[in-house]
């Protein structure tokens, strides 16, 4: 009977979505809705996305952008994308299989048996090409070279393994059956057994609950992507470029207490919803400490001044990346004094 | 001979360092002048015996007279006289505090002198100090200090000196020898090498240096070709998963577990395999290694970091604090140790000491790299 029950929440379930939407809905949206129609559309959900659903590559169906000797032209044309690049006399074509990200996008490639990194990106901000953040360094001198950055099988493994699920197995890259973006099984592992056994009635082995984890286990957690505040101090990445590592930026706040679950990643960002961009929404995650009326604050928290509300909009500024292109919040949440240097 | 060359060559960076005291002795009355006078010119005519025995005099005339001192201790070093070099050296350093060649170079005469415990000392901190900026005495240096790190047991930190002196380019035989014994964790110097296993180190040497040049392909064939001509030689699949394990995670689990068939009780294996299974988040596996590790070696600092690691993650917070307390004792700016810490006083919610222990890493990883914009 159970089974019927969820065959017929999946039949409705699915009217109406994407063929990427209903993958998800069938195999988790059957129980868990609220999550599953929600989630696809986060950018963690079209942290990579393939050809014949990149809505931008579609709106931007010619992309060109010059670099000294070389030319890219990004096209696509009846849903398959070409990633070609000439120096005048020649060129390389290469079809575009993996787009990485939801905004800006970076072309993995693979040519010749080896994979790169595209060497020109789309930025949303110019709504064009430019070089690709942190390859201004690279000077090809051969139009292999100039097709990208070479990465090498972690390298590969790093980037499926954050922008795709079940892409790395066992720690090596597997893309017989991978699924792009991050979807449910990405973070909540034994999920595909969890639906599986479901089916059969079976409901005593769901993957554990992250809810669950305490601060500074989802800090770390998130940051297996996001990088994690350790991973970043043990490989002593300095400088304006680590603001977009926000589990590292946020352990380094004054208010950063691992065992308390309002300065938790999820207790501001629920990763099944789109991020909102709005500093009032977040008001209420602060004011759970630094209020008068908070209940349990602890003692170090202290009230405003300043104001009541739009918290972060001076707490945690806008950091420009080196480079261009994006502006990131930063998640050291302090006292933001004029002038002074970033706080690595 | 030794390097004199190198540190007569070092000897006008070095007077950079040189003090007041040194200036008001040249503008002393009497003898000294002219016996200050007398030492310079015969050192540049290179008549060594009497610039010796005119800077002694000089010095004995006066004593804070820094310039004095180091081209005392740079000449006797010259002519092999390495207890008197020490002393002169001494002196000069006394004088001079900052003075990095100094160091170095009393470091090599210390090594001379079969004192190494004090050479490897003296060494890094001239290093330190910047006593390796220039490259020829970068190579000269760093050199000596591996292979004291090699006889003095300390093969890791030797293999990652090698491994710098290799991206410089600076191989010869005897760096290939040295890399070779700390990859065969032999604590002897090249020289000592007994013929009948010229063979196998300077093998390993190589192999071992194809890794550290970023050679991956020509490493895995070197290292394969090794393991089939010294099959059950110990610590050969060991130091090739060390050197794999910054790169490629997986071989060197594979690689440390191959040691583990030759070296069952081996606690630096099992420690390294504990630490490696670590970084990819699988505590719990690495568990077992870890406590065989610090059971069989519990003096290991690794064994010990690794136990106190693995428990805190596994959930046993208090009982995985003693193990990085240990570590900490032998070594207070370990940073592993005070990740570690950091993470358990976090979980533990004790957020003031969760903090400090931050701190303290931000300030230990130094200034690092700018984060690299790709990553």
């Amino acid at each position: 009977m159970k089974i019927y029950k969820v065959l017929l929440v999946l039949m409705f379930s699915c009217a109406g979505l994407s063929a990427e939407q209903k993958q998800s809905v069938t195999t988790c949206g059957s129980c868990h809705q609220k999550q599953a129609l929600t989630q696809p559309d986060t950018q963690m959900g079209r942290a990579m996305q393939l050809p014949e659903q990149n809505e931008t590559l579609k709106a931007y169906p010619k992309l060109t952008f010059h670099r000294g000797a070389y030319s890219y032209l990004v096209e696509t044309r009846e849903g398959t994308t070409q990633y070609i690049v000439s120096d005048g006399t020649a060129s390389i074509s290469i079809p575009v299989l993996w787009s990485m990200g939801a905004q800006a996008q970076t072309w993995v490639l693979e040519h010749g048996g080896h994979m790169y990194e595209s060497m020109v990106s789309y930025y949303p901000l110019t709504r064009g090409l430019d070089v690709t953040v942190g390859d201004d360094g690279l000077a090809p001198k051969t139009l292999e070279e100039a097709i990208g950055r070479p990465i090498d099988g972690e390298g590969v493994t790093t980037c499926f393994g954050c922008h795709a699920t079940n892409a790395v197995i066992d720690h090596k890259l597997n893309l017989t059956a991978f699924k792009p973006g991050v979807g449910c099984e990405h973070c909540h592992i034994g999920a595909n057994a969890h639906f599986a056994n479901a089916m059969k009635g079976d409901f005593s082995n769901s993957p554990p609950s992250l809810g669950n984890l305490s601060s500074e286990d989802i800090s770390n957690f998130c940051g297996q992507c996001h990088r994690s505040w350790e991973l970043v101090v043990r490989a002593g990445w300095r400088g304006p470029a680590n603001v977009r590592f926000q589990p590292y930026r946020l352990a380094n706040s004054k208010c950063f207490d691992g065992a308390d679950p309002r300065i938790s990643c999820i207790a501001c960002h629920d990763p099944h919803k789109r991020v909102s961009r709005e500093a009032a929404y977040y008001d209420q995650k602060c004011l759970a400490c630094h209020s008068e009326a908070a209940s349990m604050a602890p003692p170090h928290a202290k009230v405003c001044p300043v104001a009541k509300s739009n918290c972060s909009s001076c707490h945690m500024p806008k950091v420009p990346f080196p480079g261009g292109h994006f502006v990131f919040t930063d998640h050291d949440i302090r006292i933001v004094k004029p002038g002074e240097p970033y706080p690595n | 001979m030794g390097y004199l060359s190198l540190f007569v060559l070092s000897a006008g960076l070095a007077m950079l360092f040189l003090t007041a005291e040194g200036s008001l002795a040249q503008n002393s009355p009497g003898d000294f002048n002219q016996v200050a006078s007398a030492a310079s010119a015969a050192r540049e005519q290179q008549d060594i015996p009497r610039a010796i025995e005119l800077y002694q005099r000089a010095v004995r005339l006066h004593g804070d007279w820094a310039e004095g001192w180091w081209y005392l201790g740079t000449l006797r070093y010259g002519v092999n006289n390495y207890t008197s070099a020490v002393e002169a050296l001494s002196h000069y350093i006394e004088l001079t505090p900052n003075a990095g060649p100094a160091y170095a170079l009393r470091g090599l005469c210390e090594f001379e002198l079969g004192s190494y415990q004090e050479s490897l000392h003296d060494l890094q901190h001239g290093i330190s100090l910047g006593a390796a900026n220039n490259p020829r005495n970068a190579g000269i240096i760093s050199y000596h200090e591996a292979i004291l790190l090699t006889k003095l047991d300390r093969f890791e930190e030797a293999l990652a000196k090698y491994s710098v002196i290799v991206k410089h380019g600076n191989v010869n035989t005897d760096v290939t020898n040295g890399i070779g014994l700390a990859v065969l964790r032999m604590p002897m110097f090249p020289s000592d090498i007994h013929p009948s296993q010229q063979g196998l180190v300077l093998a390993a040497g190589q192999a071992a240096a194809k890794v550290m040049s970023g050679d991956m392909p020509g490493a895995a064939r070197a290292f394969t070709d090794l393991f089939e001509r010294y099959p059950n030689t110990p610590n050969l699949h060991y130091s090739y998963g060390y050197l794999l394990s910054s790169v490629d995670q997986e071989q060197a689990i594979l690689q440390l577990r191959k040691e583990l068939d030759i070296s069952p009780s081996s606690a630096i294996v099992h420690s390294m395999l504990a630490w490696a299974l670590g970084m990819q988040g699988e505590f719990a596996a690495a568990l077992p290694n870890a406590q065989k590790a610090a059971e069989e070696e519990p003096s290991l600092p690794m064994a010990q970091l690794a136990l106190g690691k693995d428990l805190i993650e596994t959930g046993d917070i208090q009982g995985g604090l003693p193990h990085i307390e240990a570590v900490l004792k032998g070594d207070p700016n370990n940073l592993e140790a005070h990740l570690a810490l950091a993470k358990a006083y976090s979980k533990l919610g004790q957020r003031d000491d969760a903090r400090r222990e931050r701190l303290l890493c931000l300030k230990l990883s130094g200034q690092g790299t700018a984060a690299n914009e790709n990553l």
